[in-house]
């Protein structure tokens, strides 16, 4: 068996693939993340897009492992964390729950095919995007969390080394949907920082802004006393706080809803992160705050070299601040492409509504807006969750699940996931291929992919 | 306004209180029904005496006089009781009655802090689980039981325990020995005596400590504690589960988690702090409930301390005790609530921030 040559500096950050994750309430299960996929490179931002209730917040919040009862992240998903340098620290720091997948291949003796066969595992090799059972590596049915039950890995095990071995790892990455105690606080703030929606309430009222940065100098960079607060100071300048010796000893309650939320994107970067998750951060505030805030951002991004992830359902910020935008609509990605072509050739109805609902990009006097909302995923998807919705449906979006699919086959990067497309199909042709891909791919018992992928 | 400025204006806002305070009591006492001369002979009283006593009493003065008069008295603690313990000044009973009071408020605000917050602290963090739900009702059921009824069961119960009985142990045999759990304790294991240093400046220091008089005191105390501050505990536990669960629900919280902050640091940096805001009033408030409580409490245990002087002062008529004792009250009351108010004020920089 062969593992597939991966190199590290081509790939992406931070690899999100199926990822699900439910909430398990006595009425129902709710799919808040309905197997979504796409990816975060370093000095990037991709913007996920979507009304609310799209699930935008519960993926920045699976990303951050902050995902709490009684929700879960399901097995089948896997985000990736391929950060060279994280790999070797912790590997050295968490060498217990470290798996050189290599050896993990010897010692299994059975063939791919064999592992595919086995009854705890429940998806197909189309799941990982492979046609054989023998390309798909090894390290993706770890990741998803099926190497548990075969008795390949152990429960806890969250870093895995692809290339090389323990003392000279080349290439891995750190699993995060596995992760739990110290290895999953070490890797919040330190690696993948958030900033949330609210910027009044999410910084602690009783103390000092200073405080709160100082707190996460010295926990990720070692600073304490004068130099901790010489260098809080420094950021809250470099987040464009006038004042900002002074401003560090004042409370929260003082500042502005803006200035606080620039004093959270500096506590954020005093964590030294990799990549910063903004939960529409902008939110609340007033337009030219919010313009100020995103222009922030995006220096320090040149700076700094960030990957950002940016939640809103603005689609006016998403054309601001974002290279590459994914569009979700219920649990799902409906639209992924770079933000120059969503916006002069949006293909999914819903991206269509989305960009005809902006105020001002209208041509008529009255506002469209697409009527109705966005529908709870309670069930899994085996038809266009859009189509009560969806000013084109016809009578196939009833019963076949679109799934993504490239526009037409000669366009790369940018994927839909509507009937209507390929392009280049009839209508027909397009229906059939999205029927098969699903069948292949959909994980079609779903009790078993309910267990905790942990 | 800053918070220390607030704070003042809330010092100085108790001064107009105090003398509010002492009108009312004037009023109550002095113009109310009972008549000081009959309280102090009895019904049966001739002319002559109470005409003396009126003059004495200065009962027939102006009364802007009688006012001037109590208020110095009160303010003073300078008054003399008629009848509980006749002709002796309201100082020198109060004295001999705070000790056993001051002991027992101690044990009652102790135990509900060391027990009661702490079990409310662990249910709001553990939501749903056993220990939060054995917690939850046990405090409900707690709250349930009014402190005379339970003190009245808790003695029953442990008298019972007198040389055995059902219950397996004997609580007069437990620990320190006693010989009755009602009555007031003695309160004599310390030994203060004046220090001199140099020959220059004494003052006086606490220089023995008879620790086993000590453990008989609080082994003796527990009981009437646990029943005067039962209803405290409950309600601290309550309020105490449901500021914790708020507060690790709160936005702040998630942040610190997004932080990566060790969880014993959100909790007792992030959490507690915050939790607590909700519990000053609490806590202060209880200490209210402790006062009218002791004169039940006390009057059931049988100990001779500040609520049942009061009690006994206020069916006999004793007029200027119990108004002294009310006054006590009354700053005892003011104390609180400054205490309260700077409490808040070390806690939540918030407090008096206007925009
Ligand atoms: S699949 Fe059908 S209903 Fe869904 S978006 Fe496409 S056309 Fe509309």
């Amino acid at each position: 068996m062969t593992i597939d040559d991966q190199h590290t500096n081509e790939r992406p950050l931070v690899e999100v693939r199926n990822l699900q994750t439910a909430f398990f309430t006595e009425k129902e299960t709710i799919r808040a993340v309905d197997n979504i996929s796409f990816d975060l490179r370093a000095g990037d931002t991709v913007g996920i897009v979507g009304e609310s209730g799209s699930g935008k917040s519960v993926t920045a919040r699976s990303l951050m492992g902050l995902v709490e009862k009684p929700g879960r992240v399901l097995q089948g998903s896997s985000v990736r964390f391929n950060h060279l340098e994280t790999v070797q620290e912790f590997s050295k720091k968490f060498s217990k729950r470290t798996v050189v997948v290599d050896s993990v291949a010897e010692q299994y003796d059975g063939s791919m095919t064999d592992l595919f066969g086995h009854e705890s595992v429940d998806i197909t090799p189309q799941f990982f995007g492979y046609e054989k059972p023998e390309s798909v590596p090894l390290a993706d049915i770890l990741a998803a969390g099926y190497g548990d039950k075969l008795g390949l890995v152990d429960a806890n095990d969250c870093i895995f080394i692809t290339e090389g071995d323990t003392d000279t790892i080349q290439d891995g990455f750190v699993e995060i949907t596995r992760l739990s105690g110290e290895p999953q606080r070490q890797m919040r703030g330190g690696r993948i920082a958030m900033v949330f929606q609210d910027p009044l309430t999410s910084l602690n009222p009783v103390y000092t802004v200073g405080n709160q940065i100082k707190e996460a100098l010295r926990l990720h960079q070692g600073l304490k006393g004068k130099e901790a607060t010489q260098e809080a100071a420094r950021l809250l300048d470099a987040v464009g706080i006038p004042d900002a010796r002074r401003r560090i000893k004042e409370y929260p309650h003082q500042f502005s809803g803006g200035m606080r939320q620039r004093a959270v994107i500096a506590m954020a970067l005093a964590c030294e992160p990799e990549v910063l998750i903004c939960d529409e951060p902008t939110t609340a505030l007033d337009v030219t705050i919010q313009a100020q805030i995103l222009d922030l951002l995006t220096d320090l991004q040149e700076q700094t070299d960030l990957a950002i992830m940016f939640i809103t359902h603005d689609m006016g910020v998403i054309a601001n601040i974002s290279d590459y935008v994914n569009v979700m609509y219920a649990g799902e990605i409906v639209e992924t492409t770079n933000v120059e072509r969503l916006f002069s050739q949006p293909k999914h109805p819903y991206t269509e509504g989305l960009l005809q609902s902006i105020p001002g990009a209208q041509t008529g006097d009255r506002l469209t807006t697409i009527d109705g909302n966005v529908p709870t995923p309670n069930e899994p998807a085996t038809y266009c969750r859009f189509a009560p919705r969806c000013p084109k449906a016809f009578e196939e979006c009833e019963h076949v699940h679109p799934t993504a699919t490239a526009v037409s086959t000669d366009v790369e990067d940018h994927t839909v996931a509507c009937l209507l497309y390929p392009e280049d199909m009839d209508t027909t042709a397009a229906v059939e291929h999205h029927q098969n891909k699903s069948e292949q791919t959909t994980v079609d018992t779903p009790q078993s992919s309910m267990e905790v992928n942990q | 306004m800053s918070r220390w400025e607030y704070f003042l204006k809330r010092l100085l806002l108790s001064i107009p209180v105090l003398f509010l305070v002492i009108t009312f009591l004037f009023i109550m006492l002095r113009l109310g029904p009972i008549d000081p001369v009959a309280a102090r002979f009895g019904p049966e009283a001739t002319g002559a005496d109470v005409q003396r006593m009126r003059d004495r009493l200065g009962l027939d003065d102006p009364l802007w006089e009688q006012y001037l008069q109590f208020a110095r008295d009160l303010l003073l603690f300078e008054g003399q009781s008629w009848v509980v313990q006749a002709n002796r000044p309201v100082r020198a009973v109060i004295y001999d009655t705070a000790g056993p009071t001051l002991w027992l408020g101690f044990w009652a605000i102790l135990l509900p802090l060391f027990i009661g917050l702490p079990l409310g602290f662990y249910a709001g963090l553990n939501p749903n689980s056993w220990g939060d739900y054995v917690a939850s009702i046990g405090g409900i059921v707690w709250l349930a039981m009014p402190n005379f009824w339970l003190a009245v069961m808790l003695l029953a119960v442990l008298r019972q325990t007198d040389g055995g009985g059902w219950f397996g142990f004997d609580w007069y045999q437990l620990g320190p020995e006693l010989r009755s759990i009602t009555g007031t304790p003695n309160l004599d294991w310390y030994s203060i005596s004046n220090v001199s240093v140099f020959d220059i400046v004494s003052f006086p220091m606490l220089t023995g400590m008879d620790w086993g008089a000590f453990a008989v005191d609080i082994k003796f105390i527990l009981p009437p504690a646990l029943v005067l501050g039962s209803a405290s505990m409950a309600a601290e536990l309550r309020i105490g589960r449901t500021a914790m669960l708020e507060t690790i629900n709160s936005n702040y919280v998630i942040t610190a988690k997004a932080k990566g902050l060790k969880q014993r640091v959100i909790v007792w940096k992030h959490v507690f702090r915050n939790a607590l805001i909700p519990l000053v009033p609490v806590i202060t408030n209880e200490a209210f409930i402790l006062i009218g409580g002791s004169v039940i409490v006390e009057e059931v245990f049988n100990i001779s301390g500040l609520g049942r002087t009061f009690f006994l002062a206020v069916i006999q008529g004793d007029l200027p005790l119990a108004g002294s004792l009310l006054f006590m009250f009354t700053l005892v009351i003011i104390f609180l609530n400054i205490l309260q108010d700077f409490l808040y004020t070390i806690i939540d920089p918030r407090v008096g921030y206007e925009r």
